[in-house]
């Protein structure tokens, strides 16, 4: 029972030329099988020990991984990920290589093997995890749930606003300005103790129109 | 997480020369050498069934050691073909036939002679010395099956545990039949067919896990 390797060398150039949207021209079969003839001699002085040849295979197969890994995953990083893990596996078993064979399917091979496992995994990963959905929101609109901090602030400054005058002119100095005393009396004309009492009961008149949330405090 | 380029620098200085395996058929051969060798020594020290030269006559019989020793064979050359990453995954029917063959010949003695076996046809003294026979052929070969085929783990380890696992359970079953008298046909097929069964589920199940953790411990690649 033969394997074929004529019918799976012209589907891996196929995929390959579609994989890199390489146009038609390009992905001649003559250059693709100088490229897998490339290829094989750089693999196959990698496997007697030849770093240079290595690193220059594994960085011209490159492009081709990516290509090769972007039809499982979508994302930047998964295909990166990916490919590294393919690097990995390829060095690990890279004596399985017979140079008498083409090498692109073989690569191939390895890189399909990878993608799917990983997206196996993710498969599994996410069955254990829910999404969080509208139901826990109390309202469904983002905007709604600030509904109450906006009138609260709102109801605020209407009771600033009914302030008599000079415990008015104290909220706006020290509160809402922070100035310090000494700037406050500088610029109000008033006493720092005239500043102190104004305040006091000025937060005192503040907490009753406001519904006396805030306790006795 | 490094990067890719990193991790090429990393793995180019780490190119230590490696030997190219054999072609798969060879290595199947040797593995079966292997094999023969373990089946050659229990075959010395219990030594053949003694209606062996009787039984050669017998068509089914002769025709049930073939088909699962074939079996046996061709699942070995499929397991590791199979665990090279560019071999079709076509090669796991090279058993099918024998495998087809081998079981028939199970059934058709049990529709034959289901009558033969009496209330004392089976004692548990034979049970437990096929059981035995059946340990002391498997453990070996497998051990050695799921060592020369470590690589695959990363590749079709599933696959290739299955192909091995039948490969070891035809070559047990063909122990069986050589070494032992049971020939009550019920026995065959449990002994045959369930314990191939068995060879294959555990093998498929813990295949993965084994190979995983051997390829963990022996790197895959060796100078």
């Amino acid at each position: 029972m033969p394997a074929r390797p004529q019918h799976r060398r012209l589907a891996v150039v196929a995929g390959n030329a579609a994989a890199t949207g390489a146009d038609a021209d390009n992905a001649s079969g003559a250059r693709i099988f100088a490229r897998d003839l490339d290829w094989s001699i750089l693999m196959a002085r990698a496997q007697s020990g030849d770093a240079d040849a290595y690193r220059r295979l594994l960085e011209e197969i490159l492009p081709y991984l990516r290509a090769v890994v972007a039809r499982w995953h979508r994302d930047r990083s998964d295909i990166e990920d990916t490919v590294q893990d393919v690097l990995l596996t390829l060095h690990t078993i890279r004596q399985t290589y017979d140079p008498n064979r083409p090498f692109t399917p073989w690569l191939a091979a390895i890189a399909s093997r990878r993608a799917v496992d990983r997206l196996r995994r993710q498969g599994r990963a996410r069955r254990g995890e829910a999404v969080l959905g509208g139901e826990y929101e109390t309202f469904g609109r983002v905007q709604t749930n600030f509904e109450e901090a906006e009138t609260r602030r709102e109801a605020l400054r209407r009771a600033v606003a009914r302030l008599p005058p000079g415990q008015r002119r104290a909220v706006t100095l020290l509160k809402l300005q922070e100035m310090s005393l000494k700037q406050a009396a500088a610029t109000s004309g008033m006493s720092i103790g005239a500043l102190k009492v104004a305040m006091h009961r000025a937060m005192r008149t503040l907490r009753k129109m406001l519904g006396g949330k805030g306790g006795e405090a | 997480m490094i990067s890719t380029s990193d991790l090429i620098k990393s793995l180019a200085a780490d190119a230590a020369p490696v030997r190219r395996l054999r072609p798969p058929a060879v290595r199947a051969a040797l593995w079966l050498m292997f094999a023969a060798f373990v089946f050659g020594l229990i075959a010395v020290s219990h030594g053949v069934r003694p209606d062996l030269a009787q039984k050669a006559g017998d068509a089914v019989y002769v025709v049930a050691v073939v088909a699962a020793l074939l079996t046996g064979v061709l699942a070995a050359v499929a397991a590791f073909t199979l665990g090279l990453p560019d071999r079709s995954r076509v090669w796991l029917l090279l058993p099918a036939p024998s495998l087809v063959v081998w079981i028939a010949t199970i059934g058709y003695g049990c529709l034959t002679a289901w009558v033969g076996l009496g209330p004392a046809g089976v004692r548990f003294a034979d049970l437990a010395e096929c059981f035995a026979t059946l340990v002391l052929t498997s453990v070996p070969i497998w051990a050695a099956l799921l060592f020369m085929l470590r690589h695959a783990a990363r590749l079709r380890p599933a696959l290739v545990a299955m192909t091995g696992s039948l490969a070891v359970a035809a070559l047990s079953a063909t122990a069986l039949l050589v070494f032992h008298t049971l020939d009550a046909t019920l026995m065959i097929l449990v002994w045959n067919l369930g314990a191939g069964v068995a060879v294959i589920a555990l093998g498929s199940v813990f295949g993965r896990r084994v190979f995983a953790s051997i390829a963990r411990r022996v790197p895959a690649a060796r100078p």
